[in-house]
């Protein structure tokens, strides 16, 4: 009885696998087919293109339409979208393909992932494909000026701004009332935002029921480099230049402390980041620093009403960018190039682009977005998210450099053992400095 | 004493059982915190259908599925014969084989990820599933565990079944097998639980839905930097992916712990 049940298991077994084996096969006939006829027809091309999902939802579907919508238009060029995670496993696939020989033909991937791409080969710059296409410069310069910064090396263009975004100040309205602070005027400096959080940290015994402030700092120091805009400083230039042993670093720093320590309007320690917006929504934290990838969320969630604001400005306002780029890559054909180009200034067209911002959170790209019909409806309904897009007037790079994975690393450990007590401000970043000096020494010949 | 352990063990399962607990309140739950209740509240279905109509989770169970079951068979025939051999087959430097097997336990699988590719390019295999399962196809840890067994079963047993005349396949799988069921259990149960949770492998070498497993799609939802966790989408999709283990392991409780006491008391 064991036996003959045992058999019958197996052999389903080894059905699945050969089933599951000769579908493959299948698949690869048809491209050994589908490649046939391309010969036969002549220039129908096909790109594969790697996109990340960073907003925890079926953002998929958005790109398919998009894909399918430019074929509709293009017949003779279709795009296989393939979503490979968040940005840093997309950045893993893309760098195991390169190394493979077998890249992609474009991807979405992080802005600041520039100088690791360009130190790879593994990039065209977009002024190859510009040279041949007369509208590409009136193209380029609709783009808002603060998203094409972490484009730009060498004089050349080497991305175009897709899913962008910035932090902002969310506050909660109905807690400003409750202190007696007025809703409609969020803080504007450093002093401000010391002064409200104090009056909007609620306190039961030794208990923090409301904290008045939450920067989060688990991730990597993007936010940060806010502050130190804010405070007249630059942190990175070129790529090679970084200025972690600064004044402007050395502020900030001192207000996070200054918050945590001195206030106690802000929890000691780094503070999560993936936590922070639902600390906003159930009423934990008065004001906090996030993206504005967050506001549909905040949203959807909040039982408050809630208002956003520009980062509180110490010497200036200030705040950096973030987010995706659209690149592509090195060792495809000129036809792929070019039809790569089309997708791409598809994908990011005034309505293409306001669309995306309102279904996703990102800010649009372009300023002609923001002359489009659904934007201004969806603007009226919700003047919040037109607050971000007016920040990014004062807005400033994302830190960028070669190996940016270590640099960061760098800044970021330093920037965490300055927040739990385990090294004072100057001497962190100044060994920060060192350590970052000896990364980026060989690019600066 | 008794007391002690008896709180101690009931301590333990709690602690195990809350994140669990947490997954399915939230699963059912409507998308906004306060209205989180632990009893009562409003049960919905709402996450699981924003879920399913994600990412083609259909698809993905079934890749899943044969995936792990197409690794599981064919681990199962390359340890048994693998551990048979260092178990009991004498061979020219079977020791230092044997320690090379071992020392391919601690390196991690992430560090093979470029080279495997690059082989598996050769081969014509990426993106395909097969693609997936062939570095896994051998398992140091199962020749490990298995030749341990293997070596405790009596020798008599084998040289009886070689007197009566059985060939080396026979005695391998009418002697050695049924003795070393508790063990294939015990490993079935590692290698599925990995290989149904492994993602990053099969995201870089796969492209197409065809071939991706359900840890693709649960990371749709659970990759949110940009936003912030949300938790009612996170908690569904990962209440879809470890569902069907969690219910085999319900079914197949009593042989599995059985099985772990055989092997203990052995």
């Amino acid at each position: 009885m064991f036996k003959s049940k045992l058999f019958y298991i197996v052999m389903m077994i080894v059905l699945i696998v050969i089933s599951g084996c000769s579908k493959t096969d299948e698949s690869k006939d048809v491209s050994v087919k589908s490649s046939d006829n391309d010969s036969e027809k002549q220039e129908e091309i096909e790109l594969t293109f790697y996109y990340p999902v960073q907003v925890g939802g079926p953002i998929n579907k958005i790109i398919e339409e998009i894909a399918s919508d430019f074929t509709e238009e293009n017949p003779h060029i279709k795009i296989n979208p393939v979503y490979t995670g968040d940005y840093d496993n997309t950045m893993i696939k893309t760098q195991t393909d390169i190394q493979g020989n077998n890249p992609p033909d474009l991807a979405v991937l992080l802005a600041i992932d520039l100088y690791t791409l360009m130190d790879m080969n593994a990039i065209i710059p977009m002024d190859d494909l510009m040279e041949n296409d007369n509208d590409a410069d009136e193209y380029v310069s609709d783009f808002i000026p603060a998203f094409l910064e972490n484009s730009k090396a060498d004089d050349k263009i080497w991305s175009i701004p897709f899913q962008r975004s910035t932090p902002v100040l969310y506050y909660n309205k109905e807690a400003f009332k409750e202190v007696g602070l007025d809703p409609e005027n969020p803080p504007e400096t450093w002093n401000d935002l010391i002064d409200y959080s104090e009056k909007l940290t609620v306190r039961n015994k030794d208990q923090v029921e409301r904290w008045g402030v939450q920067i989060p700092s688990s991730t990597n120091p993007w936010i940060f480099k806010g502050f130190v805009l804010q405070s007249g400083g630059i942190l990175d230039e070129n790529g090679k230049d970084v200025y972690f042993h600064e004044e402007s670093v050395e502020e900030a720093l001192q207000l996070h402390l200054d918050l945590a320590h001195k206030h106690e309007t802000m929890a000691k320690g780094v503070i999560d980041w993936a936590t922070t917006p639902t600390d906003f929504i159930e009423g934990k934290a008065a004001m906090i620093y996030h993206t504005t990838g967050n506001l549909t969320n905040i949203k959807d969630n909040a039982d408050f009403d809630f208002g956003v604001a520009y980062l509180p400005a110490n010497k200036n306002y200030g705040a950096p960018t973030g987010g995706g780029n659209f690149y592509i890559f090195e060792g495809i054909s000129e036809e792929k190039k070019e039809a790569a180009w089309e997708f791409i200034k598809f994908a990011t067209s005034a309505e293409r682009a306001a669309q995306w911002s309102i279904d996703t959170g990102y800010i649009a790209t372009r300023e002609s977005a923001y002359e489009t019909e659904v934007m201004k409806e969806y603007l009226e309904s919700f003047p919040q998210a037109e607050v971000a897009k007016n920040q990014l007037e004062y807005a400033g790079s994302e830190m960028s450099t070669h190996n940016n994975g270590e640099v960061t690393e760098i800044l970021k450990s330093a920037f965490q053992s300055v927040l739990t007590g385990e090294q004072q401000p100057k001497e962190a970043m100044e060994k920060a400095q060192q350590e970052a000096d000896k990364v980026l020494e060989p690019f600066r010949k | 004493m008794r007391y002690l352990e008896t709180f101690v063990a009931y301590f333990l399962a709690i602690v195990w059982v809350i994140p669990l607990v947490w997954i399915v309140l939230n699963t059912f739950q409507p998308n906004n915190i306060s209205s989180f209740s632990l009893i009562g509240g409003n049960w919905t279905l709402e996450n699981i259908k924003t879920v399913w109509e994600g990412a083609p989770f259909a698809q993905y169970y079934l890749n899943t599925f044969i995936i792990v079951t197409g690794i599981l068979f064919v681990q199962f025939i390359t340890i048994t014969l693998a551990a048979y051999a260092f178990a009991r087959l004498n061979f020219f430097g079977k020791n230092i084989i044997f320690l090379i097997f071992l020392i391919q336990i601690m390196i991690p699988a992430d560090v093979l990820i470029s080279p495997n590719y690059l082989i598996l390019r050769d081969l014509s295999l990426l993106d395909t599933k097969l693609g997936i399962m062939i570095p896994h196809f051998a398992s140091a840890i199962g020749i490990f565990i298995l030749r341990q067994t293997f070596k405790s079963i009596p020798y008599e047993l084998e040289e009886s079944a070689k007197m009566d005349g059985c060939s080396l396949l026979r005695i391998i799988w009418h002697v050695y097998v049924p003795l070393a069921k508790p063990t294939f259990l015990a490993f079935s149960l590692i290698s599925v639980s990995y290989h149904w949770n492994n993602f990053l492998w099969p995201l870089i070498i796969t492209s197409s839905v065809e071939n991706r497993p359900l840890t693709v799609g649960l990371a749709i939802f659970a990759m949110s930097a940009d936003t912030g966790a949300q938790w009612a989408t996170v908690s569904a999709a990962t209440f879809m992916v470890i569902f069907p283990l969690v219910l085999a392991f319900f079914i197949f409780q009593k042989q599995f712990i059985s099985s772990f006491m055989h092997s203990g008391i052995r």
